[in-house]
């Protein structure tokens, strides 16, 4: 029996990450604010999406932290935290097959 | 025309058949595709999957004992990996070995370099990324 796998403490959080982007509605979003920041309108009129499933779209990425919002006026702004976008790719490297090799002191990475 | 029949006919026109239009200059990515990707991931079981995968190929009985799921959970989970393409399935034997496939996690890093706010700037015509 091998000895189980300790989850890693911000499991939930790197699986919000890609529970964000695993929508095609979403994918699209994140694809439109990549040129800048638009407000809701815009995103309503492009993507053709009513606009309450929209908020709810929204609300999934903001929540991910994967999008920031700024009101001006009667509008909200939406745009992406690059931050994010750069963790999620670090972690996308770190499980790459081989990364792991070598750095592991554990019988089972020979 | 009716005005239901004319919201009918204006629905066909602007949607495309996946039910949703286009963005005014989409990623030469499958956004389907892109979202199966990262789908797979976005479960705890199978980000540790993912991560004791990245040692070496295992066998289910492997994956089973290490996560201490049932091995129909594994199992499930990893259909759900090899289905989006992040997990290859090679078979020796009695056994079936799974093993992490290198180049769709590399799409899913181009996929975030690409959508990185300012990625466009510069290289693209339109207005819409000044």
């Amino acid at each position: 029996m091998i000895s189980a796998v300790t989850p890693r403490p911000d499991a939930p959080r790197v699986a919000r990450w890609f529970h964000a982007l695993a929508d095609e509605a979403r994918v699209n979003i994140v694809e439109m604010l990549s040129h800048k920041e638009r407000c809701v309108c815009e995103l309503e009129q492009v993507l053709g999406i009513a606009q309450s499933r929209l908020s709810f779209h929204l609300k999934v990425l903001k929540d991910a932290g994967l999008i920031a919002d700024r009101k001006e006026g009667r509008w909200m702004f939406y745009a992406l935290e690059r931050e994010t976008l750069d963790q999620i790719a670090a972690y996308t490297k770190s499980v790459k097959p081989g990364k792991h090799a070598g750095s592991c002191a554990v019988a089972c990475c020979d | 025309m009716t005005r239901r029949a004319e919201l009918r006919v204006g629905k066909l026109f602007l949607r495309n058949p996946h039910g949703l239009p286009r963005p005014p200059h989409p990623l030469p990515m499958d956004m389907a595709r892109v979202a199966q990707w990262f789908h797979a991931a976005s479960d705890i079981t199978r980000l540790a999957m993912l991560e004791f995968l990245s040692q070496r190929e295992r066998c289910v009985s492997e994956l089973r004992d290490v996560l201490g799921v049932p091995q129909s959970t594994a199992s499930f989970h990893l259909k759900v990996l090899r289905e989006s393409g992040l997990v290859r399935q090679r078979r020796e034997g009695r056994w079936k070995y799974y093993s992490l496939r290198g180049e769709t996690l590399n799409y899913m890093i181009a996929f975030t370099r690409i959508v990185s706010p300012g990625a466009h700037v510069g290289t693209c015509p339109l207005s819409c990324c000044q």
